[in-house]
């Protein structure tokens, strides 16, 4: 019972176990291509917002430029500026552009920048000559105050034919900012040919809110970076990793770093495309620890669900396997169950057959055994019979042995036969055996025996009744029925034979008068070595109906007690009948 | 055009040489090769004032013919007029002695405003319409090439070229001029072709004769 409880236990065990591996394997799956789904849109959506303010900023600068470009444009038309560019006076050409430029400078007495940020007009400008060289201003004319070395980096190889953008980074004694400069052609109006151009600068518009988690822009020119929301340490480490990363520029992945300790995005763009002054990158920094905060968020409320999941879906697989597994066992316990009993019936099996072969070989080896002393020992009373000088007592004691030797004889041959019968060892040769002739031999035999009861025997066998069997088998089961009617009968008493022929069946019932059987012993007459109260004085063995029952039964017919009452016993036995063929 | 520049020119030749016996005076006539003009169209014999890579130049070309030495320059008496007309200056070149009063008169519905940056004059006539008077005009007294121009129209342009001969002639538009009235001696020819490009050629003039003088 052990071993199938285990081989259950294990089983249910297997099942369940491969569900929880199947159903974890699949959740974590699906759990691992909901957090990279997430995590991919997550990125875009940062992407996305990113995009949208860089290009809102840009948009914005876009219509700034487009209105600068639009009042310089108007500007460089101006007449007095090229009379002062071509009529050799450019000593005139400062004073005559001070009106002009009113509209769109703005320059302070102290100096470039600082104050008005908002104001779209520059804060400084110069004049280039035809090679592109910078036209210092007169003292008198304030045109913005720049070192020497700033206003050298105005300068440009020749006047381009398009106005051109850049960006000019203020020493740091004056001012940390970086201006957007503007330089424009300032073309003839006869002969369409540059004659000089304009610079003008500008300070950037301001665009980063102090708000956290906007974006954070600045500029990196010439190797140096620019970003005022930025402390001098972050603003460094910043630089020294754009200058060594090297940032693909049209790259739209930002790339990751860790500023002054918080995490952030930081995109590289370059501003001034094409442009004949020093390229400009504009540099954005995207503060995302409050998204990847968020995002952190989100990944341990998706493992958290998914735990969740995983435990419910332990729950229920445990609850499936044992449903399931139910069946199973009982089949495993069931079949477990038939092997057993057909195990201890085929062990039973055997023993009977060991058994049986035992008896057989004891019933036989014993008959033999008993047959032979018993046959030595009535020769040696015949022997002794025929001696002559015996008294008649002596004759007669030695008469009763011998008869006794007989009965002896008897009993064994008929145990004999018995075992052979258990054996199954008996086979029966049906032929046709006359049935009435039997009887009537028998009924011829008995009325030359002695009589002391005087009993009369009445009959209705009906002529030429065949029934299928051995002669010498069916004399035996006759002569034990008719021999018990005889003996179990009273004085003045009667024996009845009837045969009755239906069909494929012969029935013949035995009756006689006497003490009838007690009505508890009826079911024990067929046993073996039952004597019953009745026979106690009766001479027999015991064996008669049993063997006579057993007969019958081997002959496909059947021998059974009618009733036994009120002074009437009868039996019936039942043959199976037969057509004279070769009648015997 | 070209008539009614000459026709003034010839009037004050005429006027300066009167004094003078005119049998004693020279004359010069001669041919100037004068440059390729760009591809510009001209309308109604329209001159028009070109600055290319800083070089000042009529275009169709013109050239200015005069007399430089040492004689006696009388005083100039007349005055000279630059008109606005059609929004354009009429002439478009005008040499003038030093000294000459130049009107601006302004015959255009429009309003001008005349001026000058160039080193020679600088002036700057305001804004005036047509009919405003005294017309505005300026006195140019110092030698050299001065650019008018208009404030309100860019395009306007025109030169004075202030001499301080009063011997000078227009050339023709095929380069041909005669100079009449001149005084004999050695004197150095010139022409102006261009604020870049002045030719020269030493003359020597006897009275009574008429010499001629091409150029190249």
């Amino acid at each position: 019972m052990s071993v199938e409880g285990k081989s259950n236990l294990s089983f249910r065990t297997k099942l369940f176990v491969t569900m929880m591996l199947v159903v974890s394997g699949i959740t974590i799956l699906t759990l691992y291509f909901a957090e990279n789904r997430a995590a991919d849109s997550f990125e875009r959506e940062l992407k996305g917002e990113f995009q949208n303010s860089l290009a809102a900023m840009h948009q914005a600068q876009l219509i700034w430029h487009t209105a600068i470009m639009e009042r310089c444009r108007i500007l460089v038309r101006n007449p007095r500026i090229h009379a002062a560019l071509e009529d050799n006076a450019l000593d005139l050409l400062y004073p005559s552009a001070r009106e002009e430029l009113q509209e769109i400078v703005m320059v302070r007495e102290s100096g470039v920048g600082g104050g008005d940020q908002q104001s779209l007009r520059a804060k400084f400008y110069r004049f280039l000559d035809r090679e592109g060289r910078v036209i210092t201003p007169p003292a008198e004319i304030n045109a913005g105050t720049l070192t020497l070395r700033e206003e050298s980096l105005l300068a440009l190889p020749h006047i381009p034919a398009t106005p051109q953008l850049g960006y000019l980074p203020l020493d740091k004694a004056t001012n940390d900012d970086i201006f957007e400069i503007i330089a424009l052609p300032i073309i003839s109006t006869e002969t369409g040919e540059v004659v000089a151009g304009l610079v003008l600068g500008f300070a950037p518009m301001d665009l980063g809110s102090p708000e956290p988690g906007a974006i954070k822009s600045g500029i990196q020119i010439a190797q140096q970076l620019h970003l005022p929301a930025l402390s001098a340490r972050g603003r460094d480490a910043l630089n020294q990793t754009l200058v060594t990363t090297h940032i693909d520029h049209t790259q739209t992945n930002g790339l990751r770093v860790e500023i002054d300790g918080v995490s952030c995005l930081v995109f590289q763009q370059l501003l001034n495309r094409d442009s004949l002054y020093p390229p400009a990158h504009e540099v954005c920094l995207y503060q995302i620890d409050r998204l990847v905060q968020r995002q952190h968020e989100l990944r341990w409320r998706i493992i958290g669900g998914g735990i969740l999941a995983l435990g419910l879906a332990l729950l229920v697989s445990g609850f499936l396997a044992a449903r399931l597994s139910r069946p199973v066992e009982k089949l495993v316990h069931d079949s477990a169950e038939n092997l057993e009993l057909r195990q201890q019936a085929e062990a039973a099996l055997a023993t009977t057959n060991r058994e049986l072969h035992r008896s057989i070989r004891f019933s036989a080896d014993a008959s033999h055994q008993l047959k032979t002393p018993v046959a030595v020992l009535r020769a040696g009373l015949e022997e002794l019979l025929a001696k002559r000088h015996l008294t008649p007592e002596q004759c007669d004691e030695l008469d009763s042995l011998v008869h006794q030797t007989y009965r002896l004889s008897s009993v064994i041959e008929d145990l004999l036969l018995l075992s052979r019968m258990e054996a199954g060892r008996l086979k029966i040769e049906f032929a046709p055996v006359n049935l009435s002739h039997l009887l009537d031999g028998w009924l011829d035999d008995f009325g030359a025996l002695p009589d002391p009861l005087s009993l009369t025997v009445t009959t209705e066998i009906p002529p030429k009744v065949y029934i299928a069997g051995e002669k010498r088998y069916i004399t035996l089961i006759l002569q034990n029925l008719l021999e018990n009617a005889r003996k179990y009968n009273r004085a003045g008493g009667r024996i009845q034979v009837v045969v009755i022929p239906e069909g494929d069946r012969v029935r013949l019932t035995i009756g006689n008068t006497g003490r009838a059987i007690p009505v508890s012993a009826q079911e024990h007459i067929f046993e073996r070595f039952h004597r019953g109260i009745v026979g106690e004085d009766i001479p027999g063995h015991g064996l008669g109906l049993n063997l006579a029952q057993e007969l019958t039964r081997l002959h496909d017919g059947d021998l059974r007690l009618v009733r036994s009452e009120n002074d009437w016993t009868e039996f019936e036995i039942q043959f199976r009948s037969a057509t004279e063929e070769h009648a015997t | 055009m070209a008539s009614r520049i000459f026709l003034p020119l010839f009037l004050i030749c005429a006027v300066l040489f009167s004094a003078k016996p005119a049998h004693a005076q020279a004359i010069i006539e001669g041919h100037v090769q004068l440059p390729k003009s760009p591809a510009t169209t001209v309308m109604n014999q329209r001159y028009s004032v070109i600055t290319s890579e800083g070089v000042v130049s009529i275009s169709p070309p013109l050239a200015v013919v005069y007399l430089e030495g040492t004689f006696p320059v009388p005083k100039p008496t007349t005055t000279a007029q630059v008109v606005q007309r059609d929004y354009t200056f009429v002439p478009a070149i005008l040499p003038v002695q030093v000294g000459t009063r130049v009107e601006f008169p302004n015959e255009d519905k429009a309003y001008h405003n005349i001026f000058s940056y160039s080193p020679a004059k600088r002036f700057d006539l305001g804004r005036y319409r047509g009919d405003e008077r005294p017309i505005p005009s300026e006195v140019f007294d110092q030698a050299g090439l001065v650019t008018l121009r208009c404030d309100i129209h860019d395009h306007m342009r025109a030169i004075i070229l202030v001499l301080a001969t009063p011997y000078f002639v227009l050339s023709d538009t095929a380069g041909d001029f005669r100079l009449t009235g001149l005084p004999p001696g050695h004197y150095t020819l010139k022409v102006w072709l261009s604020s870049k490009t002045t030719l020269e050629r030493p003359v020597d003039l006897q009275p009574g004769s008429t010499q001629r003088v091409d150029f190249p």
